[in-house]
């Protein structure tokens, strides 16, 4: 038995000391370094501090404006990306004509890197060349939008942008969850009656959310930390440092200003919100379920 | 570094490495601000490149933070005369960097089949600029611009910054940003694209560079890495002091930056020796030499300045003449909290959240409190 043991330890140790190489000790790093006063002047002298780095970024108002910014960056971008990737798998999932065709192009958001993506849609959007405003004006007879001239516009910019990015996700493992419910049940309910929108009501729905709660708690945590296209699209919080999330806050209070323990202090913030909103979220899921 | 000039610095390298079995030298590319973070990072870990190429702002913050060596333990005074002044880049008194070459000054440029003679003043600049301006298809959408440039980095605000009477920073690296030639120059740069409508509504790097290159811009304020760019895409172009601002009698003075070599501080031994060798390879007149026949440097070397094959190039003597004109770029940590102020209020004075007076306040206030906030 010891020997079992033994050997799935031996096992299991590469893996843990590449994971505490990694992951842990940077995480470690990152605590102490935001009880600290690392910054410009005292890259390599830096001490400890106490909180006074988290009473900073509390006490920072723009931090609130951006918290709020990134609470609706990720719901609306959550949501979309589970309405239209959930849609899209359902209708998916029927024998239309060209099926494989349409699951391999609308898979392909997906498979293109987020950096090229970020800066095609960024030319897209470009106030008088790019794609979105000629079909606005050309095919729509619609005045065209300064999307990356004002706050909202370049926000909106960013959410569409990441939607597209990001509902091929959810489509995949909405088409799983699926392919797992028994045709059985629909079958019963077209038999009582039940018309398409019930079906979906209180059969697929209801069976979908066991596969889907995992995936929206992953695009939660993703979303929330999506600093590439927020400061792609953006050009780094363009126009005049209006579009920031959480991250691509901290991230230039890092890089920008030199403020490393006042970033770290922001960036375990920021973990510990994901990790509360994670917790909370499977127990809630857990409590439904039982 | 653009791709002219990476062209030369691979074929001079893989020149130099041919000769030398022992040493393996590794060149990696990366865009000025990812440059920035990625060595900031890397050097913090111990890390990092031994030789970093780049502009000289960053030799405040690099030098601070004790990621670059000062040079002047490796390279003795003697082999610094043969190079102009301002390619020796000191901080606090010490040199942490030394640049093959000086200027890397914004210009105007323009179009010789659109606009044969330049502007010599804001006024001009003005009624050529309108003049240029045109749709020539009548379908309501202009086609061709007067003056196109990239409108939304305050890099590029600086000459009319300074041709309002205005600069960034004084000797004692507190922002002066906060006066009636800021907001003059705010005005003016607003009235462009609002009053004339001489400049595209949307215009950053990208959409400038593009409109040039096409032949759909009169004029364009750019700097020596794009220029051999515009002839290589077919366009007659020569170049131009930036028009004297009429109102104050100023000529726009650009920022007027080296580009240059530090030393990382954690290269010793072996790996020291062979990056000093290689710097002065790469400083060398032969290598400068022949950036100059690739692109459009002003080389930092005097020798190669005085070369009668240098001084008769095309655009030369124009770059020089705003060379000229140009006032050196801070050395100084605080310069990255005023880009980062400056760009805020820049920008919402062109989206028209802020008047002009309000954004030189604001930007002021903003430099102000991100310096504090650097140097806690």
């Amino acid at each position: 038995m010891n020997s079992e043991r033994n050997f799935a330890l031996w096992m299991v140790m590469p893996a843990a000391i590449v994971v505490g190489l990694v992951v842990v000790w940077p995480f470690i790093y990152n605590v102490f370094l935001s009880f600290s006063n690392m910054s410009l002047l005292h890259i390599h002298d830096w001490n400890f501090i106490g909180p006074r780095q988290y009473e900073k970024v509390f006490s920072d108002t723009a931090f609130y404006t951006v918290f709020g910014k990134t609470l609706v960056w990720t719901v609306l971008n959550v949501f979309f990306h589970v309405t239209i990737g959930v849609a899209l798998a359902v209708i998916l999932h029927e024998n239309i004509p060209g099926r494989r065709m349409f699951r391999t192009l609308l898979i392909l958001p997906w498979a293109i890197p987020a950096v090229v993506t970020a800066l095609t849609w960024r030319g897209m959007f470009h106030y008088e060349y790019g794609a979105v405003n000629l079909i606005l004006s050309k095919v729509f007879h619609q005045t065209p939008i300064q999307w990356l001239n004002d706050p909202i516009g370049t926000f909106a910019a960013c959410v569409i942008t990441n939607v597209w990015l990001g509902f091929p996700f959810m489509m995949v493992v909405a088409l799983g969850g699926l392919q797992s419910i028994p045709k059985e049940l629909y079958e019963a309910a077209m038999i009582d009656g039940a018309s398409a929108w019930q079906r979906f009501k209180t059969i697929t729905l209801p069976m979908l959310v066991p596969v889907l709660t995992p995936a929206v708690i992953l695009g939660f945590v993703w979303t929330f930390n999506k600093v590439d296209i927020v400061w792609l699209v953006s050009n780094g919080g363009e126009p005049a440092d209006q579009t920031h999330i959480l991250v691509s806050y901290v991230y230039r209070a890092a890089f920008n200003l030199y403020r490393y323990g006042y970033a770290a202090a922001g960036s375990m913030i920021i973990f510990l919100l994901l990790v509360l909103f994670s917790v909370t979220l499977m127990r809630k899921t857990r409590e439904k379920a039982a | 570094m653009q791709p002219e000039d990476r062209a030369v610095l691979t074929r001079v390298i893989q020149r130099y490495d041919a000769n030398l079995p022992n040493v393996e030298i590794e060149v990696i590319y990366k865009e000025t601000e990812e440059l920035r973070s990625n060595f900031q990072s890397a050097a913090l870990a111990g890390l990092g490149p031994d030789l970093i190429y780049g502009p000289s702002d960053q030799v405040g913050p690099f030098a601070t933070m004790q990621f670059v060596r000062p040079l002047d333990d490796v390279f003795a005074a003697d082999d610094l005369t043969r190079f102009d002044a301002r390619a020796i880049v000191k901080f606090k008194g010490r040199t942490y960097q030394l640049a093959d070459r000086i200027g890397n000054h914004l210009a105007l440029v323009y179009n010789k089949k659109l606009m044969p003679v330049p502007p010599q003043n804001t006024d001009e600049l003005i009624a050529m600029g309108r003049a240029a301006t045109k749709d020539l298809n009548g379908d309501g959408v202009t086609d061709q611009w007067g003056l196109v440039w990239n409108f939304t980095e305050p890099f590029f605000f600086i000459p009319w910054l300074s041709g309002f009477g205005g600069w960034v920073i004084d000797d004692n690296a507190r922002p002066t940003l906060n006066n009636e030639a800021a907001a003059n120059a705010f005005r003016f740069v607003r009235s462009l694209r609002e009053e004339h409508k001489m400049v595209p509504p949307d215009c950053d790097y990208n959409t400038a560079d593009a409109l040039f290159k096409e032949g759909r811009a009169a004029m364009l304020i750019n700097g020596p890495w794009s220029w051999s760019g515009y002839g290589a895409a077919g366009i007659d172009y020569e170049l131009a002091r930036i028009p004297q601002v009429t109102s104050t009698g100023l000529w726009p003075a650009p920022m007027v930056s080296p580009l240059g070599y530090s030393i990382n501080v954690h290269s010793d031994g072996k790996e020291l020796a062979a990056a000093t060798e290689l710097l002065r390879f790469l400083l060398s007149d032969d290598v400068q030499r022949e950036f100059v026949a690739a692109t459009g440097i002003i080389p930092s070397s005097l020798a190669v300045r005085a070369d009668s094959n240098y001084v008769t190039r095309p655009h030369v003597a124009q770059s020089l003449s705003q060379f000229e004109v140009g006032k050196a770029m801070p050395i100084v940590p605080e310069l990255r909290a005023v880009w980062d102020a400056m760009r805020a209020s820049y920008q919402s004075v062109l989206g028209g959240y802020l008047s002009p007076e309000d954004a030189a306040a604001k930007m002021q206030r903003d430099a102000e409190q991100k310096i504090q906030e650097m140097n806690e």
